[in-house]
């Protein structure tokens, strides 16, 4: 009860520095809209000439492109400040004020900003994923669905535990903003069917940094009945994985933290 | 003669301080590169399924070696040409430290320019170099001949410059929006979008369909990116070279006209708070 009332109060202090940047939320969400507009006219160009990529329709790509936008949304719209603390609340010596705060100075960070450009993600992700389900007739059903949420809270907490181990890096060598793009990066891979890949890609994004999970797996369930064990579970199990070793990462961090700064 | 020497001995500090600069952040640096090189494989393995699915040796005139060029290279040109001017000007106007640059005897856009000619002599040598004789040792195992001309390459020079030049100037424009907004972060992820789109950064503009492929090659974005790419490859004939290469030109003059427009406007009016 006590962390809603926090987090409340954290997201109104949010929403009053939001309306004083009006024209800075609304370029940037422009933006981002422009971006999702040149990958789909991508994605459709090279559609105008074959008919399938590697066995996958227009639609289907689409569907997986779509599922991807989601748990990167949802990380997105809540963790967003990781970022920050990657690239400069550390280097400026600003993380000690979470440390002087009676909570987690993980909770802290993540609960302190609240991106709202990402419910632009969100919505394209939704949109693209309802247009391509109903294009394939793709047959819902209650198992599918849950299966499919439940995936995409998994996914995005594999997108947050690495964001939390490329903040972490911070602590170390005080700015890492750079490395977590790399990390960050990899996700790219995500967007599209992972048979297109050689087997050194594939692996990595499957088994070391895996943001496969995040979208192709789970989505290749819905699209293909895909073995649900791995296309399902390996999220779940991906994803507490990581968490875990993200946790351990930051705490070992935070332990070998000097303040910098004067 | 004498002019051009006054020129260098007056702005040489200025690139001696970019190439510091750029040598103090190399770090961060490389890891953009790492990370912009991952983006590139993504792309080289998108092509590759496609090539593969379409079962044909070409895409739209692009044979599998061109797409891959073209992949690289456009991203390579894409670091050549970026311009850090909107954020920097931007950061400078807010807290008032322009006042620095206008005090000095020099020219402000010089003194800007100089200066990341510095950290580009940083970008030629550990990123444009390296993955470049990259690309041509793949061209050369693929098709098995030479395809690299010195003569394209010297054009492609001559064009990269114009295409630098551009978008620093399109960028000082986008900075000068900081004398007028009060925050100009949201305008300048918005024009990186835009010119990564009408740029041909992401998609050739050779694929788009007739009339917009027109209109997209007639604007200014083209010139950035896709122009010196495609001259690299040695897609143009001799007059489509005159004629792309003097619409470089063109943009390059209506920018400068534009930025010094501005910028003498703003002088007029810019008051610095404090001290």
């Amino acid at each position: 009860m006590r962390f809603l009332r926090l987090y409340k109060t954290f997201i109104i202090q949010h929403i009053k520095k939001l309306m004083e940047y009006r024209i800075d939320f609304l370029t940037g969400a422009m933006s981002f809209f422009i971006n999702q507009v040149t990958n789909i006219v991508f994605i459709g160009i090279i559609f105008s000439q074959i008919p399938n990529l590697d066995g996958y329709l227009f639609y289907e790509i689409i569907f997986i492109y779509g599922f991807s936008l989601v748990p990167k949304g949802i990380d997105h719209l809540l963790t967003d400040n990781l970022w920050k603390v990657a690239w400069f609340i550390v280097r400026k010596g600003d993380f000690d004020k979470y440390l002087t705060r009676p909570i987690s100075p993980l909770v802290h960070c993540i609960i302190e900003s609240i991106q709202f450009d990402a419910l632009g993600e969100l919505l394209t992700g939704i949109i693209l994923i309802v247009i391509a389900s109903v294009k394939l007739s793709i047959k819902f059903t209650f198992v599918n669905v849950v299966l499919m949420i439940i995936a995409m809270i998994f996914g995005a907490v594999i997108f947050t535990a690495i964001k939390i181990i490329g903040a972490a890096i911070a602590f170390w060598i005080k700015q890492s903003g750079s490395i977590l793009q790399i990390f960050y990066g990899i996700s790219d891979f995500a967007r599209y069917p992972a048979t297109i890949y050689n087997s050194v890609i594939r692996n990595v994004v499957t088994y070391i940094i895996p943001f496969a999970f995040t979208a192709y797996y789970p989505a290749s369930y819905i699209l293909r009945g895909n073995n649900p064990l791995f296309c399902i579970g390996g999220v779940i199990v991906a994803a507490m994985v990581l968490l875990g070793i993200s946790l351990i990462v930051w705490h070992k961090g935070l332990n070998a933290y000097e303040s910098a700064g004067s | 003669m004498k002019k051009i020497s006054d020129f260098i001995n007056l702005y040489k500090p200025f690139t001696k301080a970019g190439i510091q600069s750029a040598m103090a952040y190399r770090t961060s640096f490389l890891c953009f590169a790492l990370g912009q090189s991952i983006y590139c494989f993504v792309m080289y393995f998108i092509w590759k399924a496609v090539f593969m699915s379409s079962g044909e040796s070409t895409f739209m005139e692009f044979t599998m070696a061109d797409m891959t060029v073209y992949v690289f290279l456009s991203n390579l040109v894409g670091f050549l040409t970026n311009s850090d001017s909107t954020d920097n000007l931007a950061d400078e106007i807010h807290d008032g430290s322009i006042i620095m640059r206008m005090i000095k005897p020099v020219n402000v856009d010089y003194s800007i320019l100089t200066f990341e000619v510095g950290n580009k002599v940083m970008i030629i040598t550990c990123i444009f170099l390296p993955v470049m004789i990259g690309v041509e040792i793949y061209r050369y195992a693929v098709l098995g001949y030479v395809a690299f001309s010195i003569v394209n390459f010297l054009i492609f020079v001559v064009s990269v410059v114009l295409s630098y030049l551009l978008s620093f100037y399109l960028n000082l424009i986008f900075g000068y929006l900081a004398f007028f907004l009060l925050n100009i972060w949201g305008f300048s992820i918005l024009k990186g979008s835009i010119i990564s789109f009408f740029s041909g950064a992401l998609i050739p503009l050779a694929f788009f369909p007739g009339i917009v492929r027109t209109i997209f090659e007639q604007l200014p974005f083209a010139s950035i990116i896709y122009v010196p790419t495609m001259i690299y490859m040695g897609k143009y004939s001799a007059l489509e070279l005159v004629f792309v290469l003097s619409k470089q030109l063109f943009w390059l003059v209506v920018f400068v006209v534009i930025s010094r427009m501005i910028w003498g406007w703003a002088q007029k009016r810019l008051a610095v708070q404090g001290g």
